[in-house]
């Protein structure tokens, strides 16, 4: 099931993740894009970031 | 004693290793943390042999690692009071003896070697007994009993840990075989006088 995340939810997973990327995690998808949140931002897009959100 | 423990922790993963196998990974990191680090409830930290289950990841808020929650081995010295040790001595001053228990160094004082003078030999490197004329010199095993333990978490270097050899069954291996050869002879006498009887 794809899960369907607020914005506030999106804004925390693509922030989590470029902060991985500029902390110098590997990539995930092949890309000419340089700043860590487009980067981050396209693999969202991707739906390829193995990052869930847990709900209280 | 040596004790081989189950222990729980949070592993902090840095982001620059992520591609890399977990388990490896989180070894890896635990290694380079707790390795002779000391805790003053566990003991000293002397391997980190298994990491036996590795939890759900978690992120925090500003940092870009993920925190893991880790089952793992480790093997631990835990040192107790009135704790028996064979160990070695690696030096000795004026002031008493450095004997070696494996991971970590103790401390022999001159006081506590035995109820005679003790003689500082600085050229043989020996502390000599003034009466019965034994001596510990550098590199012989020696049975000791731990007496004072002050554990510094934070710097394991400057931990103090105290032994005593003034009591019977401690001593060097020459004492303790001399000890057990005098002991013999007396049995025998004693048993030649029954026989005589």
């Amino acid at each position: 099931m794809k899960e369907t995340y607020t914005r506030y939810e999106r804004a925390r997973i693509i922030g989590a993740r470029a902060l991985q990327i500029s902390m110098g995690a590997p990539l995930l998808i092949r890309t000419s894009k340089i700043d860590p949140l487009e980067i981050a931002l396209e693999e969202f897009q991707q739906n390829v970031i193995p990052i869930t959100v847990k709900r209280k | 004693m040596y004790y081989k423990m189950q222990l729980a922790d949070k592993v902090r993963v840095p982001p620059h290793r992520l591609g890399e196998d977990l388990t490896r990974v989180i070894l890896d990191v635990l290694q380079e943390h707790l390795e002779g680090s000391i805790d003053k409830e566990i003991g000293i930290f002397i391997a980190i042999t298994k990491v036996q289950k590795i939890g759900e990841g978690e992120i925090v808020p500003g940092d870009g690692a993920v925190y893991y929650d880790v089952d793992f081995e480790a093997v631990v010295l835990r040192l107790a009071l009135q704790e028996v040790l064979e160990g070695l001595v690696v030096e000795t001053t004026s002031f008493g003896a450095f004997v070696s228990l494996g991971p970590i160094d103790a401390m022999l004082h001159v006081s506590q070697i035995s109820d005679e003078y003790i003689n500082y030999d600085e050229k043989n490197a020996r502390l000599i007994c003034q009466e019965s004329k034994r001596f510990i010199g550098v590199g012989e095993p020696v049975r000791v009993r731990v007496v004072t333990l002050s554990l510094n978490e934070r710097e394991p270097r400057d931990s103090k840990i105290g032994l005593t050899m003034r009591q019977s069954g401690l001593g060097t291996a020459r004492w303790l075989e001399e000890d057990m050869l005098k002991e013999k002879e007396k049995e025998k006498e004693r048993g030649g006088e029954r026989g005589g009887r």
